[in-house]
């Protein structure tokens, strides 16, 4: 993601394909990274600071653990269905890791399980609640979210774990352990952990959805169920994999984000569901998916980050962030629903 | 004969109205007169919903002409027909109350929906205007139930109450009766009949034969969106049942041009490969045996709603077995699954393409490989080039034309779709193949296509159901045809005639 300006000869490299509409179709497709590219290009003429490696990672950096969960949310759409809850669990396995190290002083691996523990909990919630009750994802999650959200709270009695708290008069007997904490703050060379993760998460992801056989049956399921139950796919099976998959990597993002703040702080998972959401929505307009893709999902993390890490840079105030994220997401949902070639309005129902 | 003729209520001329390449009315031309009961009948994708969303203002039609009352009558929307005096029931009757509310509440709606209406009302207001449309319907309903606790046929009472308390000059029923009781559908021909002999011109469509008979003084018979034959009473099932499935007369050839009874002298038929004891096609259907055998084609035929996809449903997994057992090579066979169908060996191609089958946007190549993605992966991943093979094996042995494999299905034509989805399942090496209506909307060419591969499926068992005798007497080796959930009868190839299936299928003696 070094900054060069790439654009333009992008453009019009592909400009010269002929018809009209084979170059709408073409801004369609590339639409999306081509901003993308422009908006660093900006950005670092603006101000050359951003064009460093080093504000490159911190990008990266922040986009990680948004990213982490975006990808999660993608599997979980991928399907047609939609978790609401990958925020509320992000911010409880903050809590619980948190819990784990400074009131029950246990080791960092053990911490990393019980996170791990907690998003397949919060995944198994879902899958009653769709698969088994045929709750609507989108009413099901939407509760899930809000039992985990009240859970954190009650474990922690509403307060932020940190080490030196008290408990029952006494100080926390623990602290993060020096291993958990490079998961948030430590580098594999230059490169950060998170920043490493997520690529590998997002590899990982892309191979699950457009490389395997799982993959093509959860975009059948979400294309089309009943054609891919008479297919011979158990879509119940594929629908609670999607929320496993999500519910693990919204704990992921919450083992990083616990061990980049050192603390559990109450709500730290807030942001995320918004963010995520936003990331993989965009991400539908990417290479002319209009569908969840792992690698739309990337460019819309990288979306997301890049405008607010610029934005900061350019001194524009913190709380307009929100309202440019919001625009960011409802263009590309517009290019996506409104502007996809040979986009078919439904058919002639008979 | 010589009586005078009253001016027909809505004359309809010409009539045409096309979807995409689909042409879903193909110059239509009827009326009906004031007083009569009208039957429209027709098979699936005959043009009778069509129709009634041209007549009720919901789509408008490419050409012809329509008048009401001898005006031009060419509405803008439902509201439009509604306020001309076309009032529709529509087959989903559900769509036609607001669950939640009263009995009152539903009658009146249409005062509350109507712009100038009172914008201001009380529930004394309500029942009483509830009451009158109530006791110009012969309803009797509890005014304040909801709607939701009364049954199937009371709700369509209150939709049909409503369309005769709007001013109706033609009334069209769109199915009545398909989710009604035997009691609530005399109830329902009686109400017809009261608002015939009032004037109203009555356009009825149902599937029922029975029904039509009884209460039609004219049948209107559409096929490929035309109007084939029309009959007036007294009506002869046989005859109806022949205008809507076809001319008998031309049939289509298949490749394999052979007469039945050679064909079924030539054919090894082997040992039995699924062998059904006690099963039945539909719940409260009557139980009945069934085998089928290697390289054998059974064909199952039956108008709409006598069980045919039921039962092959059944055989393939995809629904629960309503009684009985059944045996796959001897080894018992109860598929919970399409999944453990498949594995066992046994394949089932749906009737409903767009629904059943097609995933939008899909390449040709990843319809082809979906039953069978398995197959195509190593270690949980696909091999494109597997796949790709695969979609060319399909294709060169049904002759698919398109654009190739990696195009979206629905860039090919409805025939080289249907090959698509049904000739994915060889792919899977079947024992038992199941064919759900694999000609429907299918042209000439396609069909011959499908008919030859099935015919060479070699030590495969075929079943295939249609409501096309025609179809059936050419590609099957033995009949069932069922009515109503049950058996009527079982021929050979050789005594199998289109004429006898009709028969058969309309619920009389071969």
């Amino acid at each position: 993601m070094t900054a060069t300006g790439t654009a333009g000869t992008d453009r019009a490299r592909h400009g010269t394909a002929s018809a009209g509409a084979r170059a709408a179709a073409t801004a369609y497709r590339y639409g999306l990274p081509a901003l993308l590219v422009a908006m660093v290009a900006i950005f670092s003429i603006l101000r050359p600071a951003f064009g460093t490696y080093a504000n490159a990672l911190i990008v990266l950096q922040s986009v990680s653990v948004v990213g982490v969960v975006a990808l999660g949310v993608t599997v979980s759409m991928t399907t047609g269905g939609f978790d609401l809850s990958a925020g509320a669990c992000v911010g409880a396995v903050v809590m619980v890791t948190a819990l784990a190290m400074v009131r029950f002083n246990l080791t960092g691996g053990t911490a990393i399980v019980a996170g791990l523990l907690t998003g397949l909990l919060v995944a198994g919630v879902n899958v009653l609640l769709t698969v088994v009750a045929r709750v609507p994802d989108l009413v099901a999650t939407l509760g899930t979210m809000f039992l985990f959200q009240g859970l954190a709270l009650i474990l922690t009695g509403g307060q932020s774990v940190a080490a030196g708290m008290t408990v029952d008069g006494a100080p926390a007997p623990g602290r993060y352990t020096e291993g958990f904490a490079w998961l948030g703050g430590g580098s594999i060379g230059t490169v950060p952990v998170p920043v490493a993760v997520f690529a590998l998460l997002a590899l990982a992801v892309y191979v699950l959805l457009h490389r395997s056989r799982w993959g093509r049956a959860l975009y059948a399921i979400g294309g089309n169920a009943e054609a891919a139950r008479l297919a011979g796919i158990r879509v119940a099976r594929y629908r609670a994999l999607a929320y496993v998959v999500s519910g693990l990597c919204a704990a992921v993002a919450g083992i990083m984000l616990s061990a980049r703040l050192g603390r559990g702080d109450v709500g730290a998972g807030d942001p995320y569901l918004l963010q995520s959401v936003a990331a993989a929505l965009i991400g539908y307009a990417v290479l002319g998916a209009n569908r969840p893709n792992a690698p739309g999902t990337v460019v819309g993390a990288l979306f997301i980050g890049v405008m607010i890490n610029g934005m900061t840079m350019l001194n524009a105030p913190y709380y307009a962030q929100t309202f440019v994220q919001g625009a960011l997401l409802v263009g590309a949902l517009v290019v996506s629903y409104t502007l996809t070639p040979g986009r078919r309005a439904a058919g002639p129902g008979r | 004969m010589t009586a005078p003729v009253p001016p027909p209520v809505v004359a309809v001329s010409g009539l045409a109205r096309s979807y995409g390449a689909t042409r879903a009315l193909d110059g239509v031309t009827l009326e009906v007169r004031p007083g009569e009961i009208a039957g429209l009948i027709g098979a699936n994708g005959a043009g009778k919903s069509t129709l009634i969303k041209v007549l009720s203002g919901a789509v408008r039609p490419s050409a012809g002409t329509i008048t009401l009352d001898g005006r031009p009558f060419a509405p803008a929307g439902p509201l439009d027909a509604q306020a001309a005096g076309v009032q529709t029931v529509h087959q989903n009757i559900d769509d036609g109350v607001v669950f939640g509310a009263t009995v009152a509440e539903n009658l009146t709606l249409d005062s509350i929906a109507r712009r100038g209406g009172r914008w201001f009302s009380t529930p004394a207001r309500i029942r009483a205007e509830a009451g009158a449309v109530a006791e110009a319907a012969g309803l009797a309903l509890p005014l304040d139930a909801p709607v939701e606790t009364l049954p199937a046929g009371a709700r369509q009472q209150i939709v049909i109450a409503r369309a005769l308390a709007r001013r109706a000059r033609l009334l069209i029923l769109d199915e009545p009766t398909s989710t009604l009781s035997a009691a609530e559908a005399d109830a329902l021909a009686r109400k017809v009949r009261r608002a015939a002999a009032s004037g109203v011109a009555v356009l009825y469509v149902s599937h029922r034969l029975a029904e039509i008979e009884s209460l039609c003084d004219r049948v209107i018979v559409l096929r490929d969106g035309r109007v084939r034959r029309v009959f007036t009473a007294p009506l002869r099932r046989a005859a109806i049942v022949e205008a809507m499935l076809g001319e008998f007369a031309a049939p289509v050839a298949p490749v394999d041009a052979a007469a039945p009874a050679d064909r079924a002298g030539r054919r090894t038929v082997g040992a039995a490969v699924l062998t059904a004891a006690g099963v039945r096609a539909a719940p409260g259907g009557t139980p009945f045996d069934l085998d089928l055998r290697e390289g054998e084609v059974l064909g199952v035929t039956g108008l709409l709603g006598s069980g045919k996809t039921g039962l092959l449903q059944q055989l393939g997994g995809a629904r629960p077995l309503v009684s009985g057992e059944m045996r796959l090579c001897g080894a018992p066979y109860r598929p919970a699954h399409p999944r453990a169908a498949i594995a066992a060996g046994v394949a089932y191609a749906a009737e409903e393409r767009s629904a059943q089958a097609i995933v939008p946007g899909w390449s040709v190549r990843a319809h082809v490989t979906l039953p069978t993605l398995r197959a195509h992966s190593r270690a949980g991943l696909l091999s494109r080039r597997s796949e790709t093979a695969a979609a060319r094996r399909v294709s060169a042995r049904f002759g698919v034309k398109g654009p190739g494999a990696e195009a979206p299905i629905e860039t090919l034509s409805g025939g080289n779709q249907q090959k698509v989805v049904v000739g994915r399942w060889l792919e899977a090496a079947p024992r038992v193949l199941l064919l759900d209506e694999p000609f429907r909307g299918v042209d000439v060419g396609a069909r011959a296509d499908i008919g030859r591969v099935v015919r060479e499926a070699g030590t495969m068992a075929v079943v295939v159901a249609s409501s096309d005798p025609q179809e059936i007497v050419e590609v099957a080796d033995r009949v069932l045809v069922l009515h109503e959930g049950s058996p009527a009868g079982e021929l050979r190839a050789a005594e199998a005639t289109p004429e006898r299936l009709a028969a058969l299928m309309s619920g009389g003696a071969a």
